[in-house]
Order: C-alpha cells, then sequence, then structure tokens
C-alpha cells in the first residue's frame, strides 16, 4: 500500500522512506487552516490582561474584607476583655476585706473558745 | 509602505511639535517617577500608613493572702465623655441625658461649657463606668463622643497606701513600689503600621506593614500579707486612738528571709483618692523615709555586739550607780534605783544606759577607745546596716547617718549611740538589723517584693530572698541574745502574751532635739520584738513607733500596746503551736 502526503497532512518524523512504523507513534499533526492575525492576538492579549485585572482585584478586595472582619472581632474581643475586667475589678470589691468585715457574717464570728493542736 | 511627510509641509511641523511635546512629557515623568519616586512614595505613605499606638497594660500589684496572691491594685477602663459643641445641636437634650445617667461624673457649669460654641472639645464628665457610657451612647446624641482611659483601681480601699503609693494622670507611677518599680510594672507600647481605610481601619494591603504587640507590664507580687497589713493599721489606729499621738508607723516582717509581712503608716490617704490630700506628708512612707534616733530598741543590737564579741554574757556584772562618766559628760539612767552590782540581763530588762555604755568600754580596754569605736561602727554600720540604704524597693529611702569612728569627740558620740542617740536610723534599718541579730546571723535584704505573677494570672514565680551578710553574729550570740530580749519582756508584760509563746521585746523612748537641745516633752515611743512558736524559732518581728509635736509618748506605754495586740494576733494567724 503506497502512503501519500496531502497539503493537510504531513509526517510528523523525518523518516527515511524505508524505515518502518511503530506502534504509538504518531505519523501526521493536523494543522488548522484557521490562521490569527495579530489583531486578534492583542485583543486575546488584552482580554488575559482584564482578567488577570479582574482575579487580582477580586482577591484584594476579599482580602480588605477580611480586614473589617478581623476589625469587628478585635472590637468585640477588646469588648469582651473591658466587661472581664469590670467583673474582676467587682469581684475584688466584694471580696475585699473592708466589705468582708463589715459583713454581718464576720461581726457574728467570736474567737474560738479553746484551740487543739494537731501534731 | 513607507511614511514620509514632505519638508515644510503642516503634517511635519504638527509631527515635530508632537515629538516635542512626547519628550516634554519623558522629560517629567522621569523627574516625578524616578528622581522623585521616594519623596512621592513617602508623601503617599504618609497619607496612607498610619502608626497606631498599641498602648501596653500596666502590671498588676498583688498582695499575699496567706499563701495565695490577690489583686491589690487593678487595671479599669473608664470613659471620659466630651462634646463638640459646635456640632451639638440639642444642648438641652445632652444635658438632660448625661445627668439623668451619670450625674456624679460630672462636671460643674455644663450648661456654660456646652455653649461654648467656639471650640470643638470639650469634657462634660471623667470616669464613667462602661455602663454609663453604653447607655449614653444608646441616645445616639450628635456632637457627644468618649475616649477610652485606663486608670488604677484599688479594691482594698487605703490598704498599704503608702507601700503602693498612686499613678498619677500622665500614666508615671509616684511614691511606693509605683514609683520605684514604674519600670517593670508600665511595659512597652506596641506599634500597628498599617495602611488604613477612609475611618482608620487598618487594612492588610501593602507590603510595609508593621506589627509589634504591646508588651505589658510585669505583674508583681508584693511580700505584704493583706491580713497581716489590715490588721498592723487597725492595732495602730487604735493604739493612736487610745494614746492621742498624731502619727505612727509599723513594720511586720518574717525574719527568716526578709519579707515585709505590714508596713503601716498613720495618717494615710487612699491611692484612688491621691488629689485630694491636702499635706504632702501622708505620701511618704515614714519607715523607710524619715531616719530618728530609735532610742533604747537600739540596746539590743548593743548586747548582740557585746555577746558576739564575748565582751560579755547575760550573766556578766558591772556597778551600777545610775551614773557613768565617758571623756568629760556624765550620762545617766532613765529608770533610776537598780544601783549595785547588776547582771547585764537586768541592764537589758530595765533598759539601763550605764549598761550599755559598759559594753562599749569593754569592747575596748575598758574605755570607749578607738578600738570600741571601730568595733561597733563595724557592727552597727557594716554588720547590721545601719546609717545605709537597705535597698527596698521603694521610693525615697533615707541613709541616716552613723558617725564614723575616728571623727573628734566620738567617745561620747559611741557611748550614747550604745543605747540609740547620736545616730539616725530608719525603722526598716532597724527592723532588719534584729532579724538578722535574732535569726542566726544572716542579714536579708528587706523586700516587699515576692515574686511575678505571669499574664496567665496563676503561675507564680517566686523571688529568692536575697542574703547580704552571713554570720553578722554568731549562732551562740543569737540564740543568747532572744533568750535576753525574751526575759526583758517575759519580766514586765508577759501575762499580756500569749501562753506557751516566745515572745521578745524592747522598748524604746527616744528625746527629740528642739531649737538643737535634747528635750524630754517631745518623745517618740518605739517598740522592737519577735515572736516564735515551740521550736523556738522566730517567725515574725514588729517593730512600733509612735510620735507627735509636743507628745510625750513612751515605748512602754504607748508603743508596746500596738505591738502586743498585733504579736497575739499573729500567733494565731500563723498557727504556731505552743511550747510543750
Amino acid at each position: 500500500m503506497s502512503y501519500q502526503t496531502s497539503p493537510q497532512y504531513y509526517s510528523s518524523r523525518r523518516r527515511p522512506q524505508t524505515a518502518s512504523w511503530n506502534r504509538n507513534q504518531n505519523t501526521v499533526a493536523f494543522v488548522s487552516s484557521v490562521k490569527l492575525g495579530p489583531i486578534a492576538h492583542t485583543v486575546l492579549i488584552a482580554l488575559m490582561i482584564t482578567v488577570l485585572g479582574l482575579v487580582y482585584l477580586t482577591q484584594a478586595t476579599r482580602a480588605t474584607g477580611y480586614d473589617y472582619e478581623a476589625e469587628r472581632i478585635d472590637s468585640q474581643i477588646a469588648e469582651l476583655e473591658t466587661k472581664k475586667g469590670d467583673l474582676e475589678v467587682e469581684n475584688a470589691r466584694l471580696t475585699a476585706l473592708e466589705n468582708v468585715q463589715d459583713s454581718s457574717v464576720a461581726k457574728a464570728m467570736t474567737p474560738p473558745a479553746a484551740t487543739e493542736y494537731a501534731r | 509602505m513607507q511614511l514620509a511627510f514632505q519638508k515644510g509641509s503642516r503634517s511635519r511641523v504638527l509631527g515635530g511639535l508632537l515629538l516635542i511635546m512626547m519628550a516634554i512629557f519623558v522629560v517629567r515623568l522621569f523627574y516625578l517617577q524616578i528622581v522623585m519616586h521616594d519623596d512621592y512614595v513617602a508623601q503617599a505613605m504618609q497619607e496612607q500608613v498610619k502608626p497606631l499606638t498599641i498602648p501596653a497594660k500596666r502590671g498588676l500589684i498583688y498582695a499575699m493572702d496567706g499563701d495565695k496572691p490577690i489583686q491589690l491594685v487593678m487595671n479599669q477602663t473608664v470613659y471620659t465623655l466630651f462634646v463638640d459643641p459646635a456640632t451639638v445641636t440639642k444642648p438641652e437634650q445632652v444635658l438632660e441625658t448625661i445627668r439623668k445617667i451619670a450625674g456624679g461624673n460630672l462636671r460643674p457649669n455644663l450648661d456654660k461649657l456646652i455653649a461654648k460654641k467656639d471650640t470643638r472639645y470639650q469634657i462634660l464628665g471623667t470616669k464613667l463606668t462602661r455602663q454609663q457610657a453604653e447607655m449614653i451612647k444608646k441616645e445616639e446624641l450628635k456632637g457627644v463622643g468618649f475616649q477610652e482611659v485606663s486608670q488604677r483601681v484599688y479594691p482594698e480601699g487605703g490598704l498599704a497606701a503608702q507601700t503602693l503609693g498612686f499613678v498619677n494622670a500622665e500614666g508615671k507611677g509616684q511614691y511606693g513600689v509605683e514609683e520605684a518599680l514604674h519600670d517593670r510594672l508600665v511595659g512597652t507600647d506596641g506599634l500597628l503600621k498599617s495602611v488604613t481605610d477612609i475611618s482608620g481601619v487598618p487594612l492588610t494591603i501593602g507590603s510595609g506593614n508593621i506589627n509589634r504587640p504591646a508588651k505589658d507590664g510585669e505583674n508583681v507580687v508584693l511580700t505584704i500579707d493583706r491580713n497581716v497589713q489590715a490588721k498592723a493599721e487597725r492595732a495602730l489606729a487604735e493604739g493612736l486612738k487610745n494614746t492621742g499621738a498624731k502619727e505612727g508607723s509599723v513594720i511586720v516582717m518574717d525574719p527568716q528571709n526578709g519579707h515585709v509581712m505590714a508596713m503601716a503608716n498613720l495618717p494615710s490617704y487612699r491611692p484612688a483618692e491621691f488629689t485630694k490630700v491636702t499635706d504632702a506628708a501622708a505620701f511618704n512612707n515614714a519607715t523607710v523615709g524619715v531616719p530618728y534616733e530609735a532610742g533604747s530598741v537600739i540596746k539590743t543590737l548593743t548586747v548582740a555586739t557585746g555577746l558576739d564579741q564575748r565582751a560579755i554574757r547575760p550573766d556578766s556584772t558591772y556597778v551600777n550607780t545610775d551614773k557613768i562618766k565617758v571623756g568629760d559628760r556624765e550620762i545617766g539612767n532613765a529608770t533610776k534605783g537598780q544601783t549595785g552590782t547588776i547582771t547585764m540581763q537586768k541592764a537589758l530588762d530595765y533598759s539601763l544606759n550605764t549598761g550599755m555604755v559598759t559594753i562599749a568600754q569593754r569592747l575596748g580596754d575598758g574605755t570607749i577607745n578607738q578600738q570600741a569605736r571601730n568595733t561597733m561602727y563595724e557592727y552597727f554600720h557594716d554588720r547590721f546596716g545601719l546609717g545605709e540604704p537597705t535597698g527596698i524597693e521603694l521610693l525615697g529611702e533615707a541613709r541616716g547617718n552613723v558617725t564614723k569612728s575616728d571623727q573628734p569627740g566620738a567617745a561620747v558620740q559611741y557611748a550614747t549611740m550604745s543605747f540609740g542617740q547620736g545616730m539616725n536610723v530608719t525603722m526598716t534599718q532597724v527592723i532588719s538589723a534584729f532579724c538578722s541579730a535574732i535569726n542566726g546571723g544572716t542579714y536579708y535584704r528587706p523586700t516587699v517584693v515576692a515574686g511575678t505573677l505571669a499574664s496567665d494570672k496563676t503561675t507564680f514565680s517566686p523571688t529568692n530572698p536575697d542574703v547580704l551578710r552571713k554570720n553578722v553574729i554568731s549562732q551562740e550570740a543569737s540564740s543568747q541574745l532572744r533568750s535576753m530580749v525574751h526575759e526583758a519582756r517575759e519580766k514586765f508584760h508577759g501575762a499580756k502574751d500569749k501562753a506557751g509563746y516566745e515572745v521578745g521585746g524592747k522598748t524604746g523612748t527616744s528625746q527629740t532635739l528642739k531649737d538643737g537641745r535634747y528635750v524630754d516633752e517631745q518623745t517618740i515611743g518605739s517598740y522592737l520584738g519577735y515572736g516564735a512558736g515551740g521550736d523556738g524559732t522566730p517567725r515574725y518581728v514588729i517593730m512600733v513607733q509612735v510620735s507627735g509635736k509636743d507628745m510625750n509618748l513612751e515605748g512602754g506605754k504607748h508603743a508596746m500596746p500596738v505591738f502586743t495586740d498585733i504579736s497575739n494576733w499573729m500567733i494565731d494567724y500563723l498557727k504556731l503551736q505552743p511550747k510543750g
């Protein structure tokens, strides 16, 4: 069987006519008949740059959005810490000796009548 | 195709002009973007990047509550209420609301302040609580704002006021540990340098952001035990009330490590209300800052010196005639009548000056010669640390004065020093010296700092006791001294102590100088003593001092009751077991 090359197809491997073809080897390649001109290339590149720019902007905006979220959480933490601090101060005031000594429980206390020591 | 203009055509001229303009743009852009690059970047950074200070929290101050630290000085966020009078549209509504919610925190003349339309900032109230600020914020009053301020709060009120000190409006520690340990307490502010949006919210965009966290101040744990401190203050107040004395001080110290368990002074103040104090003397911690002639309590140190030098023993005798001559001066006893051959124990019991001068003489060749004076100076100054700052972590520690042994007239001076006159010492110096004399001879640097507490508020890192000098006196001399001081108290006041415990003490009544001469009508009463449990190990040392202008105050009558009150309480508090 004879083998002919057409204008659309050509041999991908320049081999001597006498060489035999092995399995799993391309013997032809497709060449599109559609040709892109310089304007189309420019438009495509511009489109790619635009898409990349949009991707960058999206990411940058998302990062800024996280900043606001972080700021909100920071404020919440600060507020809770302030509340905790207030409660600690209140607790310390309530357990201060001045208050404890004036309590009815403390006033009702009496010295022990006798003490035994564990050896 | 070749593009060419005809020579001299308008198109060629236009082309030339465009070329020149392009060249100008290029040059200008080169100047702006290359030459001026750094300047404009700096300007842009100034506009967009804001440095925000992250304030460090001032370290808390803790006291001990038995063996557990408890907060004595804390921080609380309070709010300053301000208005921008130029933007306030409804002043009546603003005033009505803030009066209703924060009446007690407002300034006087609110109507005038809010009417100052030519100003943009007027403070209407200070120290508002968070709840008050939130309630006012809910009303959404135009032109009203709040500023967060951190302030020190003192849950225990005026407890240990002079030891603590306070923090002034500029955030600087004043007096006490607040000033002495300011650098440790203040911390280091952090820095957040970042691009911010229009409302000042930091954004992570940009490569030059700095986020250096604040380093909070250390949480300092004091050796002060709040229960002992409270007891010392109550006992001192009671003592002053009973005697009519105007001023008084008490120190309670652990002789086994130099820890100050209580340090009380009257008159006192409340640190939260330091602005209301009219006499700045109330800020001073007299126990460290006011040297005085301590009087007969110093006799314990003279006896310690004599015992350690083996110049005397408790049962050594001398002939007491109630007076003794040193140089051209005659020194007499305050307590008369114990004449004849008496022991040194008796001299201490009756606080006889002649006995102490005799000890000083026996340190030499029978007179207070250079050798005797050198020995006394070595013990008083070099070993017991009198006349030198102890290094306690409190502001304003006084040095005092112990005259050197080679000064003119030193023999008479050293004779008077043997019974506590002629030298100025602070209570802290005396009690630290006494602790070293009765604990076996180890001089610990007195301290009010027990350690630090980590930011988790649970991990306590104790500070090791600082041994300044060992073998100040021998174990044997220390034991003999303890026994003598115990007997001196036991003889006259033993019945006042709890039975089964070893309590010793010595009175001191010091004349004061008026117009350059000692007077009897204004005296300072002191008492210095210790307490031990059944094992004989001293567990606490207490020194009391009471004074008042033109008041004749005595150690035995006026200072000792305060000691006895605290001492008996300490035995229970420390759960000391009796002998047997």
